[in-house]
Protein backbone atom coordinates (compact mmCIF):
# COMPACT_ATOMS: atom_id res chain seq x y z
CA UNK A 1 0.00 0.00 0.00
CA UNK A 2 1.57 3.61 -0.27
CA UNK A 3 0.14 5.83 2.09
CA UNK A 4 0.78 8.87 0.23
CA UNK A 5 -1.35 8.18 -2.58
CA UNK A 6 -3.87 11.37 -3.57
CA UNK A 7 -6.92 8.72 -4.22
CA UNK A 8 -8.38 5.97 -2.08
CA UNK A 9 -8.31 2.48 -3.80
CA UNK A 10 -11.75 2.08 -3.70
CA UNK A 11 -12.08 5.64 -6.20
CA UNK A 12 -8.96 3.44 -8.14
CA UNK A 13 -10.22 0.72 -8.75
CA UNK A 14 -13.88 2.21 -9.96
CA UNK A 15 -11.75 4.16 -12.90
CA UNK A 16 -9.45 1.82 -13.56
CA UNK A 17 -12.49 -0.72 -13.77
CA UNK A 18 -14.76 1.74 -16.24
CA UNK A 19 -12.20 2.35 -18.58
CA UNK A 20 -11.00 -0.72 -19.19
CA UNK A 21 -14.40 -2.15 -19.85
CA UNK A 22 -14.83 0.75 -22.15
CA UNK A 23 -11.18 0.61 -24.03
CA UNK A 24 -12.20 -3.52 -24.01
CA UNK A 25 -16.12 -2.90 -25.68
CA UNK A 26 -14.36 -0.22 -28.29
CA UNK A 27 -11.35 -2.51 -29.04
CA UNK A 28 -14.42 -4.81 -30.40
CA UNK A 29 -16.51 -2.51 -31.67
CA UNK A 30 -13.84 -1.03 -33.97
CA UNK A 31 -12.11 -4.13 -34.81
CA UNK A 32 -15.22 -6.01 -35.56
CA UNK A 33 -14.75 -4.55 -39.37
CA UNK A 34 -11.07 -5.30 -40.11
CA UNK A 35 -10.50 -7.92 -42.66
CA UNK A 36 -7.46 -9.81 -43.41
CA UNK A 37 -3.77 -9.12 -42.43
CA UNK A 38 -3.62 -5.00 -43.50
CA UNK A 39 -7.16 -4.78 -41.88
CA UNK A 40 -5.42 -6.14 -38.33
CA UNK A 41 -2.26 -4.43 -39.34
CA UNK A 42 -2.85 -1.41 -40.96
CA UNK A 43 -6.27 -0.68 -40.31
CA UNK A 44 -6.84 -1.11 -43.80
CA UNK A 45 -4.12 1.74 -45.11
CA UNK A 46 -7.75 4.09 -45.17
CA UNK A 47 -7.14 6.47 -41.67
CA UNK A 48 -8.34 9.47 -42.62
CA UNK A 49 -7.07 12.96 -40.99
CA UNK A 50 -9.16 13.31 -37.88
CA UNK A 51 -7.97 9.96 -36.57
CA UNK A 52 -4.57 10.04 -38.05
CA UNK A 53 -3.99 13.36 -36.07
CA UNK A 54 -5.21 12.21 -32.71
CA UNK A 55 -3.27 8.84 -32.64
CA UNK A 56 0.22 10.23 -33.53
CA UNK A 57 -0.47 13.38 -30.94
CA UNK A 58 -2.25 10.66 -27.92
CA UNK A 59 0.54 8.38 -29.03
CA UNK A 60 3.57 10.67 -28.33
CA UNK A 61 1.92 12.03 -25.22
CA UNK A 62 2.67 9.34 -22.56
CA UNK A 63 2.47 9.27 -19.14
CA UNK A 64 5.85 10.23 -18.82
CA UNK A 65 4.37 13.50 -20.71
CA UNK A 66 1.92 13.82 -18.24
CA UNK A 67 3.69 13.24 -15.31
CA UNK A 68 7.34 14.13 -15.92
CA UNK A 69 6.49 17.07 -17.21
CA UNK A 70 5.77 18.85 -14.15
CA UNK A 71 8.37 16.87 -12.30
CA UNK A 72 10.68 18.11 -14.83
CA UNK A 73 9.65 21.55 -14.59
CA UNK A 74 9.74 21.17 -11.12
CA UNK A 75 13.41 20.47 -11.16
CA UNK A 76 14.74 22.50 -14.31
CA UNK A 77 12.02 25.06 -13.93
CA UNK A 78 11.11 27.15 -17.49
CA UNK A 79 13.72 25.39 -19.73
CA UNK A 80 12.43 22.01 -18.41
CA UNK A 81 8.63 22.17 -19.83
CA UNK A 82 10.10 24.21 -23.04
CA UNK A 83 12.26 21.15 -23.49
CA UNK A 84 10.15 18.70 -23.55
CA UNK A 85 7.81 20.49 -25.85
CA UNK A 86 10.04 20.77 -28.40
CA UNK A 87 9.86 16.95 -28.98
CA UNK A 88 7.24 18.03 -31.33
CA UNK A 89 9.44 18.97 -34.08
CA UNK A 90 10.18 14.82 -34.21
CA UNK A 91 6.49 14.66 -34.87
CA UNK A 92 6.63 17.88 -37.59
CA UNK A 93 9.78 16.36 -39.14
CA UNK A 94 8.43 13.07 -39.67
CA UNK A 95 5.54 14.90 -41.62
CA UNK A 96 7.71 14.91 -44.98
CA UNK A 97 9.27 11.59 -44.54
CA UNK A 98 5.39 10.01 -43.89
CA UNK A 99 4.43 11.75 -47.69
CA UNK A 100 7.58 10.09 -49.13
CA UNK A 101 7.40 6.97 -47.35
CA UNK A 102 3.32 6.33 -49.04
CA UNK A 103 4.16 7.13 -52.00
CA UNK A 104 7.58 5.25 -52.22
CA UNK A 105 5.99 2.60 -50.52
CA UNK A 106 2.21 2.34 -50.77
CA UNK A 107 2.25 -1.37 -49.78
CA UNK A 108 4.75 -1.48 -47.50
CA UNK A 109 4.36 -2.58 -43.83
CA UNK A 110 7.39 -1.77 -41.63
CA UNK A 111 10.37 0.14 -40.92
CA UNK A 112 12.35 -2.99 -41.64
CA UNK A 113 10.62 -3.89 -44.53
CA UNK A 114 12.60 -0.53 -46.18
CA UNK A 115 15.91 -0.89 -44.48
CA UNK A 116 16.25 -4.27 -46.00
CA UNK A 117 14.98 -3.34 -49.38
CA UNK A 118 17.14 -0.14 -49.32
CA UNK A 119 20.18 -1.70 -47.47
CA UNK A 120 20.17 -5.07 -48.05
CA UNK A 121 20.55 -7.59 -44.82
CA UNK A 122 23.01 -6.62 -42.84
CA UNK A 123 21.79 -2.93 -42.53
CA UNK A 124 18.05 -4.78 -41.69
CA UNK A 125 19.70 -6.90 -38.97
CA UNK A 126 21.77 -4.17 -36.86
CA UNK A 127 18.59 -1.73 -37.42
CA UNK A 128 16.12 -4.74 -35.85
CA UNK A 129 18.48 -5.22 -33.16
CA UNK A 130 18.41 -1.22 -32.37
CA UNK A 131 14.78 -1.01 -33.47
CA UNK A 132 13.47 -3.83 -31.17
CA UNK A 133 15.87 -3.12 -27.74
CA UNK A 134 14.08 -0.04 -28.03
CA UNK A 135 10.74 -0.82 -28.65
CA UNK A 136 11.16 -3.72 -25.55
CA UNK A 137 12.83 -0.67 -23.66
CA UNK A 138 9.66 1.71 -24.38
CA UNK A 139 7.27 -0.96 -23.26
CA UNK A 140 9.22 -2.16 -20.46
CA UNK A 141 9.07 1.32 -19.16
CA UNK A 142 5.86 2.11 -19.99
CA UNK A 143 4.52 -1.40 -18.45
CA UNK A 144 6.54 -0.02 -14.80
CA UNK A 145 5.19 2.91 -15.30
CA UNK A 146 1.47 1.77 -15.27
CA UNK A 147 2.29 -0.26 -11.75
CA UNK A 148 4.54 2.93 -10.65
CA UNK A 149 2.04 5.79 -11.10
CA UNK A 150 -1.72 3.78 -10.19
CA UNK A 151 -0.03 2.30 -6.81
CA UNK A 152 1.23 6.48 -6.28
CA UNK A 153 -2.58 7.76 -7.37
CA UNK A 154 -4.52 5.07 -5.40
CA UNK A 155 -2.73 3.09 -3.52
CA UNK A 156 -3.28 -0.28 -5.40
CA UNK A 157 -0.37 -2.50 -5.64
CA UNK A 158 2.17 -2.46 -8.09
CA UNK A 159 2.27 -5.57 -9.50
CA UNK A 160 -1.63 -5.72 -10.03
CA UNK A 161 -1.82 -2.14 -11.55
CA UNK A 162 0.80 -3.24 -13.93
CA UNK A 163 -1.03 -6.38 -14.54
CA UNK A 164 -4.63 -4.67 -15.13
CA UNK A 165 -3.18 -2.07 -17.59
CA UNK A 166 -0.62 -4.53 -19.98
CA UNK A 167 -3.91 -6.85 -19.81
CA UNK A 168 -6.44 -4.16 -21.07
CA UNK A 169 -4.02 -2.90 -23.91
CA UNK A 170 -3.69 -6.19 -24.91
CA UNK A 171 -6.70 -7.59 -24.73
CA UNK A 172 -8.09 -4.26 -26.91
CA UNK A 173 -5.22 -4.81 -29.16
CA UNK A 174 -5.74 -8.19 -30.06
CA UNK A 175 -9.97 -7.73 -30.67
CA UNK A 176 -8.83 -5.12 -33.26
CA UNK A 177 -5.51 -4.67 -34.01
CA UNK A 178 -4.53 -0.77 -35.47
CA UNK A 179 -8.32 -0.17 -36.09
CA UNK A 180 -8.78 -0.60 -31.95
CA UNK A 181 -5.67 1.03 -31.11
CA UNK A 182 -5.91 4.54 -33.26
CA UNK A 183 -9.67 4.64 -32.71
CA UNK A 184 -8.94 3.94 -28.76
CA UNK A 185 -6.45 6.90 -29.29
CA UNK A 186 -8.70 9.22 -31.10
CA UNK A 187 -10.86 9.49 -27.27
CA UNK A 188 -7.94 8.99 -25.35
CA UNK A 189 -6.15 12.64 -27.21
CA UNK A 190 -9.51 14.01 -26.06
CA UNK A 191 -9.49 13.04 -22.63
CA UNK A 192 -6.04 14.12 -22.15
CA UNK A 193 -6.35 17.39 -23.67
CA UNK A 194 -9.69 18.42 -22.33
CA UNK A 195 -7.98 16.95 -18.73
CA UNK A 196 -4.78 18.97 -18.65
CA UNK A 197 -6.53 22.18 -19.74
CA UNK A 198 -9.53 21.92 -17.02
CA UNK A 199 -6.16 21.48 -14.50
CA UNK A 200 -4.04 24.36 -16.39
CA UNK A 201 -6.91 27.12 -16.30
CA UNK A 202 -7.68 26.51 -12.18
CA UNK A 203 -4.12 26.89 -11.25
CA UNK A 204 -4.13 30.06 -13.74
CA UNK A 205 -7.54 31.48 -12.15
CA UNK A 206 -6.79 29.80 -8.36
CA UNK A 207 -3.53 30.69 -8.09
CA UNK A 208 -2.80 33.56 -11.03
CA UNK A 209 0.71 33.76 -12.50
CA UNK A 210 1.72 37.03 -11.15
CA UNK A 211 1.45 35.02 -7.96
CA UNK A 212 3.33 32.32 -9.10
CA UNK A 213 6.06 34.11 -10.54
CA UNK A 214 6.49 35.70 -7.09
CA UNK A 215 6.55 32.52 -5.31
CA UNK A 216 9.30 30.64 -7.28
CA UNK A 217 11.31 33.90 -7.38
CA UNK A 218 11.24 33.71 -3.30
CA UNK A 219 11.92 29.96 -2.86
CA UNK A 220 13.17 28.24 -5.83
CA UNK A 221 14.91 31.47 -8.58
CA UNK A 222 16.69 29.10 -10.25
CA UNK A 223 13.38 27.42 -12.18
CA UNK A 224 12.96 31.19 -14.02
CA UNK A 225 16.29 31.45 -14.51
CA UNK A 226 16.56 31.71 -18.87
CA UNK A 227 20.71 30.44 -18.62
CA UNK A 228 19.89 26.89 -16.47
CA UNK A 229 22.80 25.15 -18.11
CA UNK A 230 21.93 21.31 -17.53
CA UNK A 231 18.25 22.37 -18.60
CA UNK A 232 19.44 23.62 -22.10
CA UNK A 233 21.71 20.44 -22.58
CA UNK A 234 18.54 18.47 -21.64
CA UNK A 235 16.47 20.16 -24.28
CA UNK A 236 19.23 19.42 -27.43
CA UNK A 237 19.76 16.54 -26.21
CA UNK A 238 15.55 15.68 -25.90
CA UNK A 239 15.69 17.14 -29.39
CA UNK A 240 17.40 14.51 -31.08
CA UNK A 241 16.35 11.74 -28.73
CA UNK A 242 13.01 12.47 -29.95
CA UNK A 243 13.83 12.80 -33.88
CA UNK A 244 16.02 9.76 -33.24
CA UNK A 245 12.84 8.15 -31.55
CA UNK A 246 10.37 8.84 -34.53
CA UNK A 247 12.34 8.36 -37.48
CA UNK A 248 13.58 4.33 -37.11
CA UNK A 249 10.16 3.17 -35.12
CA UNK A 250 7.88 1.54 -36.22
CA UNK A 251 5.17 3.22 -34.31
CA UNK A 252 5.65 6.20 -36.44
CA UNK A 253 5.59 4.17 -39.92
CA UNK A 254 2.91 2.07 -39.59
CA UNK A 255 0.95 4.94 -39.36
CA UNK A 256 2.66 6.41 -42.13
CA UNK A 257 1.42 3.11 -44.16
CA UNK A 258 -2.23 3.30 -42.91
CA UNK A 259 -3.13 6.46 -43.56
CA UNK A 260 -4.97 7.51 -46.55
CA UNK A 261 -3.13 8.77 -49.31
CA UNK A 262 -2.81 12.71 -48.35
CA UNK A 263 -3.15 12.34 -45.07
CA UNK A 264 0.16 11.71 -43.42
CA UNK A 265 1.62 14.89 -43.93
CA UNK A 266 -0.94 17.04 -42.47
CA UNK A 267 -1.99 14.51 -39.52
CA UNK A 268 1.65 14.53 -38.25
CA UNK A 269 1.84 18.30 -39.01
CA UNK A 270 -1.24 19.09 -37.38
CA UNK A 271 -0.14 16.16 -34.48
CA UNK A 272 2.64 17.95 -33.51
CA UNK A 273 1.39 21.37 -33.38
CA UNK A 274 -1.16 20.23 -31.01
CA UNK A 275 1.78 18.43 -29.05
CA UNK A 276 3.72 21.54 -28.64
CA UNK A 277 1.81 23.01 -25.75
CA UNK A 278 1.03 19.45 -23.68
CA UNK A 279 4.69 19.74 -21.47
CA UNK A 280 3.99 23.51 -20.72
CA UNK A 281 0.17 23.02 -19.90
CA UNK A 282 0.94 19.83 -17.80
CA UNK A 283 4.19 20.94 -16.51
CA UNK A 284 3.89 24.65 -15.67
CA UNK A 285 1.25 23.54 -13.01
CA UNK A 286 4.18 21.81 -10.61
CA UNK A 287 5.44 25.66 -10.55
CA UNK A 288 2.55 26.70 -8.71
CA UNK A 289 3.47 24.50 -5.49
CA UNK A 290 5.65 27.01 -3.66
CA UNK A 291 2.53 29.89 -3.93
CA UNK A 292 0.20 26.96 -2.30
CA UNK A 293 2.86 26.32 0.32
CA UNK A 294 3.14 22.39 -1.04
CA UNK A 295 5.57 20.11 0.41
CA UNK A 296 6.39 17.37 -2.07
CA UNK A 297 7.82 14.39 -1.18
CA UNK A 298 8.83 13.31 -4.17
CA UNK A 299 9.25 15.61 -7.57
CA UNK A 300 7.44 12.98 -9.76
CA UNK A 301 4.56 13.51 -7.38
CA UNK A 302 3.91 17.24 -7.81
CA UNK A 303 1.55 17.04 -10.39
CA UNK A 304 -0.95 15.14 -8.74
CA UNK A 305 -0.57 16.89 -5.68
CA UNK A 306 -1.29 20.66 -7.04
CA UNK A 307 -4.25 19.10 -8.84
CA UNK A 308 -5.15 17.48 -5.68
CA UNK A 309 -4.91 20.47 -4.10
CA UNK A 310 -6.60 22.95 -6.36
CA UNK A 311 -9.29 20.91 -7.31
CA UNK A 312 -9.90 18.26 -4.37
CA UNK A 313 -10.73 14.43 -5.33
CA UNK A 314 -12.31 15.77 -8.18
CA UNK A 315 -8.42 16.96 -9.47
CA UNK A 316 -6.59 13.41 -8.28
CA UNK A 317 -9.90 11.71 -10.19
CA UNK A 318 -8.84 14.19 -13.44
CA UNK A 319 -5.29 12.76 -13.57
CA UNK A 320 -5.95 9.61 -13.01
CA UNK A 321 -7.75 9.62 -15.44
CA UNK A 322 -5.52 11.53 -18.19
CA UNK A 323 -2.62 9.30 -17.00
CA UNK A 324 -4.33 6.19 -17.76
CA UNK A 325 -5.36 7.51 -21.20
CA UNK A 326 -1.96 8.82 -21.89
CA UNK A 327 -0.43 4.96 -20.77
CA UNK A 328 -2.81 3.04 -23.11
CA UNK A 329 -2.70 5.62 -26.23
CA UNK A 330 0.79 4.57 -25.85
CA UNK A 331 1.38 1.05 -24.64
CA UNK A 332 -1.42 0.01 -27.22
CA UNK A 333 0.32 1.86 -30.26
CA UNK A 334 3.88 -0.07 -29.36
CA UNK A 335 2.28 -3.00 -29.01
CA UNK A 336 0.54 -2.95 -32.26
CA UNK A 337 3.30 -1.87 -34.46
CA UNK A 338 6.26 -3.99 -32.60
CA UNK A 339 4.42 -7.08 -33.09
CA UNK A 340 3.96 -5.74 -36.57
CA UNK A 341 7.71 -5.70 -36.51
CA UNK A 342 8.50 -8.85 -34.83
CA UNK A 343 5.91 -10.68 -37.62
CA UNK A 344 6.75 -9.10 -40.64
CA UNK A 345 10.78 -9.18 -40.00
CA UNK A 346 11.64 -11.87 -37.81
CA UNK A 347 9.07 -14.51 -38.26
CA UNK A 348 8.30 -13.96 -41.92
CA UNK A 349 11.52 -12.35 -42.72
CA UNK A 350 13.88 -14.91 -41.34
CA UNK A 351 11.30 -18.22 -40.42
CA UNK A 352 8.28 -18.51 -42.90
CA UNK A 353 8.99 -16.69 -45.67
CA UNK A 354 6.70 -18.62 -47.63
CA UNK A 355 3.91 -17.44 -44.74
CA UNK A 356 0.08 -17.21 -46.54
CA UNK A 357 -1.94 -13.97 -45.22
CA UNK A 358 -3.64 -16.15 -43.22
CA UNK A 359 -1.30 -17.86 -41.26
CA UNK A 360 0.22 -13.93 -40.76
CA UNK A 361 -3.13 -13.18 -39.71
CA UNK A 362 -3.18 -15.82 -37.27
CA UNK A 363 0.43 -15.40 -36.38
CA UNK A 364 -0.29 -11.57 -35.86
CA UNK A 365 -2.62 -12.35 -32.93
CA UNK A 366 0.06 -14.67 -31.21
CA UNK A 367 2.75 -11.90 -31.65
CA UNK A 368 0.62 -9.25 -29.90
CA UNK A 369 -0.09 -11.82 -27.19
CA UNK A 370 3.30 -13.31 -26.60
CA UNK A 371 4.86 -9.53 -26.65
CA UNK A 372 2.30 -8.60 -24.02
CA UNK A 373 3.08 -11.69 -21.58
CA UNK A 374 7.10 -11.12 -22.14
CA UNK A 375 6.56 -7.56 -21.11
CA UNK A 376 4.34 -8.07 -18.37
CA UNK A 377 7.62 -10.89 -17.27
CA UNK A 378 10.13 -8.02 -17.08
CA UNK A 379 7.93 -5.67 -15.77
CA UNK A 380 7.52 -8.09 -12.86
CA UNK A 381 10.54 -7.74 -11.04
CA UNK A 382 10.06 -3.72 -10.97
CA UNK A 383 14.00 -3.66 -11.51
CA UNK A 384 14.24 0.23 -12.07
CA UNK A 385 17.59 -0.44 -14.17
CA UNK A 386 15.28 -1.85 -16.73
CA UNK A 387 13.22 1.57 -16.72
CA UNK A 388 16.93 2.99 -17.04
CA UNK A 389 16.93 1.45 -20.20
CA UNK A 390 14.82 4.00 -22.07
CA UNK A 391 17.85 6.60 -21.28
CA UNK A 392 20.32 4.46 -22.86
CA UNK A 393 18.17 3.72 -26.07
CA UNK A 394 18.38 7.50 -27.10
CA UNK A 395 22.22 6.79 -28.35
CA UNK A 396 20.89 3.56 -30.39
CA UNK A 397 17.98 5.26 -31.85
CA UNK A 398 19.54 8.76 -32.58
CA UNK A 399 22.51 6.31 -34.88
CA UNK A 400 19.44 5.50 -36.95
CA UNK A 401 18.24 9.49 -37.62
CA UNK A 402 20.66 9.71 -40.99
CA UNK A 403 20.15 6.32 -42.81
CA UNK A 404 16.21 6.80 -42.25
CA UNK A 405 16.28 10.57 -43.56
CA UNK A 406 18.87 9.91 -46.30
CA UNK A 407 17.91 6.67 -47.40
CA UNK A 408 14.48 8.24 -48.35
CA UNK A 409 15.86 11.44 -49.97
CA UNK A 410 18.75 10.22 -51.28
CA UNK A 411 19.86 7.89 -54.58
CA UNK A 412 23.68 7.85 -53.82
CA UNK A 413 23.44 6.94 -50.07
CA UNK A 414 26.66 3.84 -49.47
CA UNK A 415 24.91 1.19 -47.80
CA UNK A 416 27.79 -0.56 -46.27
CA UNK A 417 28.32 3.31 -44.98
CA UNK A 418 24.74 3.52 -43.41
CA UNK A 419 25.33 0.49 -41.60
CA UNK A 420 28.91 1.46 -40.50
CA UNK A 421 26.84 5.08 -39.20
CA UNK A 422 23.84 2.88 -37.06
CA UNK A 423 26.96 0.22 -35.53
CA UNK A 424 29.40 2.92 -34.84
CA UNK A 425 26.90 5.86 -33.83
CA UNK A 426 25.52 3.44 -31.55
CA UNK A 427 28.81 2.49 -30.05
CA UNK A 428 30.15 5.77 -29.62
CA UNK A 429 26.87 7.66 -28.60
CA UNK A 430 26.96 4.56 -25.62
CA UNK A 431 30.75 5.79 -24.59
CA UNK A 432 29.77 9.35 -24.16
CA UNK A 433 26.47 8.11 -22.14
CA UNK A 434 28.89 6.12 -19.61
CA UNK A 435 31.84 8.60 -20.32
CA UNK A 436 30.35 11.78 -19.92
CA UNK A 437 26.41 11.87 -19.13
CA UNK A 438 23.41 10.91 -20.64
CA UNK A 439 22.55 14.47 -22.12
CA UNK A 440 25.45 13.83 -25.09
CA UNK A 441 24.10 10.20 -25.96
CA UNK A 442 21.50 11.06 -28.64
CA UNK A 443 23.94 14.37 -29.80
CA UNK A 444 27.03 12.15 -30.18
CA UNK A 445 25.31 8.87 -31.75
CA UNK A 446 23.90 10.99 -34.22
CA UNK A 447 26.93 13.22 -34.98
CA UNK A 448 29.13 10.34 -35.89
CA UNK A 449 26.35 8.75 -37.80
CA UNK A 450 26.01 12.21 -39.80
CA UNK A 451 29.36 12.10 -40.83
CA UNK A 452 29.59 8.65 -41.60
CA UNK A 453 26.67 8.35 -43.75
CA UNK A 454 27.89 11.67 -45.62
CA UNK A 455 31.49 10.42 -45.60
CA UNK A 456 31.19 7.02 -47.30
CA UNK A 457 28.29 8.51 -49.95
CA UNK A 458 31.18 10.87 -50.95
CA UNK A 459 33.97 8.58 -51.12
CA UNK A 460 32.05 5.62 -52.47
CA UNK A 461 28.23 6.42 -53.95
CA UNK A 462 25.99 3.78 -55.08
CA UNK A 463 22.87 4.19 -57.38
CA UNK A 464 19.75 3.08 -56.41
CA UNK A 465 16.01 2.12 -57.90
CA UNK A 466 13.44 3.67 -55.83
CA UNK A 467 11.17 1.53 -57.58
CA UNK A 468 12.70 -1.22 -55.99
CA UNK A 469 11.16 -0.07 -52.73
CA UNK A 470 7.71 -0.66 -54.30
CA UNK A 471 8.52 -3.96 -56.19
CA UNK A 472 9.95 -5.54 -52.35
CA UNK A 473 7.16 -4.28 -50.15
CA UNK A 474 4.46 -5.63 -52.17
CA UNK A 475 3.42 -9.13 -50.97
CA UNK B 1 18.54 36.19 -16.54
CA UNK B 2 15.48 35.37 -14.97
CA UNK B 3 11.90 35.46 -17.35
CA UNK B 4 9.39 38.15 -16.08
CA UNK B 5 6.33 37.52 -15.01
CA UNK B 6 4.76 38.76 -17.67
CA UNK B 7 6.16 36.69 -20.76
CA UNK B 8 5.96 33.90 -18.46
CA UNK B 9 1.70 34.80 -18.58
CA UNK B 10 2.24 34.89 -22.01
CA UNK B 11 3.88 31.53 -22.57
CA UNK B 12 1.58 29.58 -20.38
CA UNK B 13 -1.87 31.21 -21.59
CA UNK B 14 -0.55 30.42 -25.21
CA UNK B 15 -0.14 27.01 -24.66
CA UNK B 16 -3.43 26.86 -22.54
CA UNK B 17 -5.51 28.05 -25.27
CA UNK B 18 -3.97 25.87 -27.97
CA UNK B 19 -4.68 22.99 -25.79
CA UNK B 20 -7.77 24.08 -25.31
CA UNK B 21 -8.17 24.54 -29.02
CA UNK B 22 -7.11 21.26 -30.24
CA UNK B 23 -9.71 18.40 -29.26
CA UNK B 24 -12.09 21.45 -30.76
CA UNK B 25 -10.17 21.10 -34.13
CA UNK B 26 -9.55 17.13 -33.61
CA UNK B 27 -13.89 17.19 -33.35
CA UNK B 28 -14.50 18.74 -36.28
CA UNK B 29 -12.18 17.06 -38.66
CA UNK B 30 -13.93 13.94 -37.30
CA UNK B 31 -17.44 15.22 -38.51
CA UNK B 32 -15.84 16.32 -42.13
CA UNK B 33 -14.55 13.12 -42.06
CA UNK B 34 -16.92 11.24 -41.09
CA UNK B 35 -19.71 13.19 -43.71
CA UNK B 36 -16.98 12.64 -45.92
CA UNK B 37 -16.87 8.75 -45.34
CA UNK B 38 -13.26 9.79 -44.90
CA UNK B 39 -13.29 8.20 -41.46
CA UNK B 40 -11.41 4.83 -42.27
Amino acid sequence: MNNDAVLDASTGWLILALFSVAWIWLGWWLGRRAKGLEGFMLAGRRVGLALGTATAMATWVTSNTTMAAPQLAFQMGLWGMVGYSLGSIGLMLFAPLAKRIRELMPNGFTSGEFIRLRYGKTAWRVFLGISLFYAFGWLVSLGMAGGVLINALTGIDYHVGMSVILAVCVAYTLLGGLRAVIGTDFIQAILILTGIVVIAVLAISNVGVDRMHEAVLEERPELLNLLFPAAIMFLFNNLLFGIGEIFHSNVWWSRAFAFREGVGFKAYMIAGLFWTPVPIVAGFVALTAPALNLNVPAADMVGPMVAAELLGVGGAVLVFIVVFSALASSLDSLLAATSDLVLTDIYKGHFKPQASEEQLARAARWVVLILGVATWALCWPRLTTLAELLYLTGAFVASTIWPVAAGLYWKRVNPNGATLAMLLGTVVGLSAYFMVGFYVAALVSAAVSMSLVLLTTWLAPREFEWATLNQGATR
Amino acid sequence: MTISAETLELLIVAATALAAVAPIILLILWVRDRSGGKLW
